[in-house]
């Protein structure tokens, strides 16, 4: 019978992410409820270091398969090794991330067991002895609580939702054979283009910070990049900015420019024509920085700041800085 | 080249989504149906492969009897042809169950490169292209930004946290659009007319011989909880506005 | 001195033919020949005119078009509303139309009335009367001359040429000459017959009489030679300028005139439905032959007066747009096509086979432009002011048809905004469930509450989604219900206008628009609508009659001037301020609605008004129009900026507009010029509110209220 929590952790460059010990502390304390075992699959190439870390958050076993086939991240050659551990060692749940990575993989994986899995979860719990995953639905405008009836129960969860919590338990290592039939695998990576400029195309950024009429000239944008940076975001502006030179066609938001949708919007010295909220009104969470209370925009916002720009943001940039280091 | 681009129909961004009463999903009146606007990168996409290499493009779709007005934006885009596959017995299908359904379709078409959105925008799962190319044991590139054909293989832009991979791949394979890729043509007039005599085939799910319950199964559907009225950060000073900011966007939204 | 018998004091005329006895055969050969000439040039180019276009009926209600022609043609009132050019060319016309019927009369008498009814009718006080006029209309047209040879050659006026370039051609000097030429012969004839002949009457004709005083001490056959040579010099530029008619700018003696009998009778700037989508393999205009005949004779019709472009814009602007130039390209590409065109047309008749097209420049995105397609803001001011009534604006959108609807090929953010259309009914694409949700505080009804109402508040997008558009619906909501007027809105069952997209070239979505608009208010069985939007408005008076949506449409300035006449409302609490009007063009030049606006200002005290250089029919476009709203401004100025500066040139604190589109341009114009501590614009529903004391004053946002 199918038992215990797996999940499948994800490295880059030798080093855990983030999403793995949140994949690990939550995978903890599904198990805890029936007192189960927790289990981690990590493949890579020399990463074997890396189980005792999982260990310290909650991981009993870790099943390391380390393979120089294994770097770069194949979808084919690692939905196929993960597929084999799954299908050896039979646990009722299975957790991967809400990563690029993760959503590529477990969608592969979960086709190969034929299992059902919910991707992009927001919360997990155990109910009748059962995986129940809530995710968001409709870009968030409804959540759908996912049961499955079939082995394992997969879900992905959304990276940064869950809390990371340390639980040291013992990441004993299993090694696994991660090799793979070099015939069978069609793609190939033929480069890595690390982003060195840190920045990303408006339509793609996870964060935006957006300046506008406000910033009274081309000058003041800098501290807007200066946040950008500290946020790993890219910076956009209004249809008034980009009108008065002070930056490019390309980096305008709104009607008439690109439409986004980031995680984080921070909407500075701009008033909110409707022309830019049709640009960005579907971001995440909207943050309104600007001297004018009867601003439009912050009948959009979901936090507001009303006061001078030019302070607010380089002190918000200095939190921030803080709180990422 | 045969190229198949895959479309669903899904609720406009903009549609109001109300939770039925009983949780068993959503209202469906008053909603405003378009093509899932990733499937639309991947028509895109399938027109320009095949204006530049030749060939032509099949349109297949998964969806009631109103997902058929899709298919027909998708031919006046200019795909040539499309299977509907159209039963009740899908209604509740998952990602699972559609992908064996699209690739059951999928496998009695000659097919160089499949093509479909990175998720669709109503349940926003995004497995629907791995399913497909696991059903038909092809490799799958998954949130793509650039493509280019070469003969017998595509190179593709595939952009992860912090950088974008390089990845080549031999044809067939399945390649779902992500933003960016192109831009969606406007479809012409004269090309929306032609698109109500093209050719589509409605098939039935005992014609494709394929299970259809669900793996994972909406067991119920909530409304999300009420969006908290936007907040005027208080404080002293700047400092003190900025530093309230940076904890509720840290703490409270999770955005940082 | 020589003097001839017939004539004498009391019996005053002169001799026609005098010196020149033996020459009426001859001249009568050379008139046939220019005759033949001019009558060829005519009947080429009447081929030409028939050769291309698609056929289209402009010769019903004939009364009308007559009344057009003696109006526009023949009593040139379009001509006169400009001063000098007015004055320039009266003259010339004038002149010229009263010396013709002189030459007519002493040819009626000399070869019809004296041989055949031995009539003589030049004689004594009319002789007298008629030869003092012939000098005064003949000076007429020597001034007009020099009027427009100062104005084309060293005032150059920008309008006679493109970017400040002149386009003069060797064509506009000819004919200024020829007709100078024979004006200044036929003095000399005149005065040298004078001289000769010295009749103590020519005094009359004092020009020529003043003139003869010039060749005293002549001998009298030197002078008679010279008269000679005079006479033939007069005759062959006489008959030359005939001849020469249809091969220069002087056919528009013809084109004009028979362009004001053909003028579109239908309400200004309506535009012809397409009416066949289903089967038809190109919509709109792409190439020439797409035009309607009378499109493509319009642009024969152009004299380059340039009055078009005096007011347009996007030429003003910067953009490479201009009016005259785009019917001038047309002209040309049409004279170049127009001669195989006729050629294919025998052919086809005689051998019935298709002649194998030779691969040619495109109409639209060669000969004209595609950025100066797009530029055009449909503000109809070309149309308005030009004086040989030709219809530049339709050719645009029907351009623009062929672009979107055949071709799908035109600006990225104007597809957005017709997928945002199509989706959510608004161009901003906001979802069509929220359309209502302005009105929920007013306690509006819809029509689906209580359909018994009188009127049915149009919104329209702006004023249901726009922050600040809805600002002019809670206002003008308000004074219905202070007024106490019946009216309801549709709620989330109104649907966008479709106003852009039609202008836009969008005919299709315009249509899909307009009919689900018509369902519901047809549903309702509505009668009477008001708009506060004069796009909406003139799109549901003007096309929505074509698809069966018949009602009576109101613009909420026209209500409310009404409301403020009947005394339902009363303006009490004063409005201090410099204020200017600015004229919507779809409200002024569209539905000439000019005063009503000025009237409700006027009642408002404390009001001062001004108004700015450009207004009324001359009203300087914000920029919105024609589907510009949702496009980029890339090339030259910013219009709406442009009109800021003319509102700030009057020194007005307040800009009031009746236009949500206006509203937008202008309030983006006063926060671009740094002026919004300053200035304010505002529509005049939001002004009238304010002077009957309704205004709600917004308590200041509690920063804290977390």
């Amino acid at each position: 019978m199918a038992k215990g929590v797996m999940i499948v952790a994800e490295q880059r460059d030798g080093a855990l992410r983030k999403i793995s010990l949140e994949l690990a502390a939550t995978a903890r304390k599904l198990a805890d409820q029936s007192g189960d075992e927790v289990s981690a699959i990590l493949l890579g190439s020399g990463i074997e270091g890396l189980a005792a870390q999982l260990g310290k958050y909650g991981v009993d076993k870790v099943f390391v398969g380390d393979s120089p086939a294994m770097e770069p991240y194949i979808t084919e050659a690692h939905a196929a090794i993960v597929a084999k551990v799954v299908k050896d060692n039979d646990p009722a749940i299975l957790l991967m991330g809400a990563s690029v990575q993760g959503k590529d993989l477990s969608s592969r994986v979960a086709a190969k067991l034929a299992t059902g899995l919910a991707t992009d979860c927001t919360d997990v719990k155990i109910a009748d002895g059962k995986l129940l995953a809530i995710r968001p639905m409709y870009a968030g405008k409804c959540f759908g609580e996912i049961v499955t009836n079939s082995n394992p129960a997969m879900a992905s969860l959304r990276p940064n939702v869950f809390p990371a919590v340390e639980n040291a338990k013992a990441g004993a290592v299993v090694k696994v054979d991660a090799a793979v039939d070099a015939a069978s695998i069609k793609s190939k990576v033929l480069e890595v283009q690390k982003d060195t400029s840190g920045k990303v195309d408006l339509t793609e950024a996870n964060v935006i910070v957006s300046g506008g009429r406000g910033m009274k000239g081309p000058e003041g944008f800098s501290i807007l990049e200066e946040l950008a940076g500290v946020l790993k975001g890219t910076v956009g502006a209004s249809r008034a900015a980009v009108d008065a030179g002070w930056k490019l066609q390309k980096d305008q938001v709104g009607q008439t420019g690109k439409v986004v949708s980031p995680n984080l919007y921070i909407a500075c010295g701009i008033s909110g024509a409707i022309q830019h909220l049709a640009g960005m009104s579907s971001s995440k969470c909207i943050v309104a920085i600007n001297k004018d209370a009867e601003a439009p925009i912050f009948t959009r916002a979901d936090y507001g700041v009303v006061d001078d720009l030019f302070k607010v943001v380089p002190e918000l940039t200095a939190v921030c800085k803080k709180m990422l280091a | 080249m045969n190229i198949i681009a895959c479309v669903k129909q899904v609720p406009d961004t903009e549609a109001q989504i109300k939770v039925k009463a009983d949780g068993s999903g959503i209202e469906e009146g008053q909603i405003k149906w378009v093509m899932n606007p990733y499937d639309e990168y991947g028509v895109e996409e399938a027109l320009r492969l095949k204006e530049k290499n030749g060939g032509d493009v099949t349109i297949v779709s998964l969806g009631p009897a109103r997902a058929m007005e899709t298919i027909r934006t998708a031919l006046a885009m200019g795909a040539d042809k499309a299977v509907h596959i159209c039963d009740p017995a899908f209604d509740n299908a998952d990602a699972f169950v559609v992908g064996n359904a699209l690739a059951a379709v999928i496998k009695t078409l000659p097919h160089d490169i499949i093509l479909c959105g990175q998720r669709a925008i109503d349940d926003d799962a995004g497995q629907v292209g791995a399913m497909l190319a696991e059903a038909l044991n092809l490799p799958q590139l998954t949130l793509v930004t650039k493509l280019d054909f070469a003969g017998s293989s595509v190179k593709v832009i595939r952009p992860i946290e912090g950088a974008q991979l390089l990845i080549e791949t031999s044809l067939p394979c399945v390649v779902t659009a992500q933003k960016g890729l192109n831009e969606p043509r406007y479809a012409s007039l004269p090309g929306i007319m032609k698109a109500k005599k093209k050719p589509v085939d409605v098939k039935n799910a005992a014609a494709l011989g394929i299970a259809t319950e669900a793996k994972a199964k909406v067991a119920k559907t909530i409304p999300p909880p009420a969006r908290a009225a936007g907040k005027i950060i208080c404080g002293e000073d700047p400092v003190q506005k900025a530093a309230e900011l940076g904890r509720l966007l840290r703490e409270e939204a999770k955005a940082i | 001195m020589e003097h001839t018998t017939t004539f004498s004091i009391g019996n005053e005329g002169r001799e026609v033919f005098w010196n020149a006895q033996h020459f009426e055969p001859i001249l009568f050969l050379l008139t046939a020949v220019a005759l033949a000439i001019f009558a060829y040039g005519v009947y080429r180019r009447w081929q030409m005119w028939k050769a291309m276009g698609k056929s289209e009926i402009r010769w019903d209600n004939i009364g009308q078009r007559i009344k057009l022609l003696l109006q526009d043609g023949l009593l040139q009132v379009k001509t006169w509303r400009d001063p000098y050019p007015g004055i320039m060319h009266g003259l010339i016309f004038f002149g010229f139309f009263v010396l013709l019927f002189g030459a007519i009369f002493d040819a009626g008498e000399f070869h019809i009335t004296e041989p055949l009814f031995n009539w003589s009718f030049l004689r004594g006080n009319f002789y007298l009367g008629f030869s003092f006029l012939m000098e005064v209309f003949g000076l007429c047209v020597l001034i007009g001359i020099l009027l427009a040879l100062f104005r084309r050659y060293v005032l150059k006026p920008e309008r006679l040429g493109y970017k400040g370039k002149p386009d003069n051609t060797a064509d506009d000097a000819i004919a200024l000459l020829l007709i100078a030429g024979i004006i200044i012969t036929g003095f000399v004839i005149e005065s040298l017959r004078i001289y000769v002949t010295n009749p103590s009457w020519e005094v009359w004709s004092f020009a020529g009489w003043t003139l003869s005083h010039a060749f005293t001490g002549m001998d009298y056959n030197t002078a008679k030679i010279l008269h000679k040579i005079s006479w033939w010099t007069h005759t062959f530029i006489a008959l030359g300028f005939i001849a020469y008619i249809p091969y220069s700018r002087l056919l528009h003696i013809i084109t004009t005139s028979a362009n004001h009998f053909l003028s579109n009778l239908k309400p200004a700037g309506s535009l012809e439905p397409i009416r066949d989508f289903e089967t038809a393999e190109s919509f709109g205009v792409g190439k020439l032959e797409d035009f309607t005949w009378k499109q493509i004779f319009d642009a024969d019709a152009c004299t380059r007066c340039g009055r078009c472009q005096d007011g347009c814009p996007a030429y003003l602007s910067g953009k490479p747009l201009s009016p005259k130039k785009m019917v001038q390209d047309i002209k040309t590409f049409w004279l170049e096509k127009a001669p195989a065109a006729i050629k294919a047309k025998v052919a086809a008749a005689a051998a019935a086979g298709d002649a194998a097209a030779a691969p040619e420049k495109a109409l639209v995105g060669e000969v004209i432009d595609l950025h100066e397609l797009w530029a055009c803001t449909n503000c109809m001011y070309c149309m308005e002011h030009c004086s040989a009534s030709i219809e530049h604006v339709p050719k645009i959108v029907n351009m623009r048809q062929y672009k979107v609807l055949t071709e799908a090929d035109f600006a990225p953010e104007l597809q957005l905004t017709y997928r945002n259309m199509e989706n959510n009914s608004n161009p901003w694409g906001i979802g069509s469930h929220l359309r209502g949700d302005w009105a929920k505080e007013l306690g509006v009804k819809t029509l689906a509450e209580d359909p018994n109402v009188e009127y049915l508040f149009y919104v329209g997008c702006s004023g249901s989604f726009d922050d600040r558009g809805k600002k002019i619906s809670i206002a003008f909501a308000k004074i219905l219900q202070a007024a106490g007027v019946s009216f309801g809105i549709l709620g989330n069952e109104e649907g966008c206008c479709g106003d852009s997209a039609m202008r836009g070239g969008n005919e299709y979505l315009f249509q899909a628009l307009a009919q689900a608009n018509i369902a519901v208010m047809n549903g309702y069985g509505v009668k009477k609508i008001i708009t506060a939007c004069p796009h909406g408005y003139n799109a549901l008076k003007k096309d929505y009659p074509n698809f069966d949506g018949k009602y009576e449409v109101y613009h909420h300035t026209e209500i409310i001037a009404n409301l403020l006449a009947q005394g339902k409302i009363t303006l009490k609490n004063p409005v201090s301020g410099v204020f200017t009007y600015h004229d919507s063009c779809f409200l002024g030049r569209y539905n000439e609605i000019y005063q009503q606006p000025r009237q409700i200002l006027k009642a408002i005290p404390g009001m001062k008004l001004v108004e700015m250089d450009r207004n009324l029919n001359k009203s300087f476009c914000c920029g919105a129009g024609g589907a510009r709203m949702w496009m980029e401004e890339d090339i030259g100025d910013r219009i709406n900026n442009m009109r800021t500066d003319q509102a700030i040139a009057v020194k007005a604190d307040t800009v009031a507009v009746a236009c949500p589109f206006c509203l937008t341009m202008l309030s983006d114009g006063i926060k671009d010029k740094q002026m919004s501590e300053k200035m304010v614009a505002l529509d005049i529903a939001e002004i009238v509110l304010k002077s009957m004391g309704m205004e709600e004053v917004k308590a200041p946002v509690d920063v804290c209220a977390t």
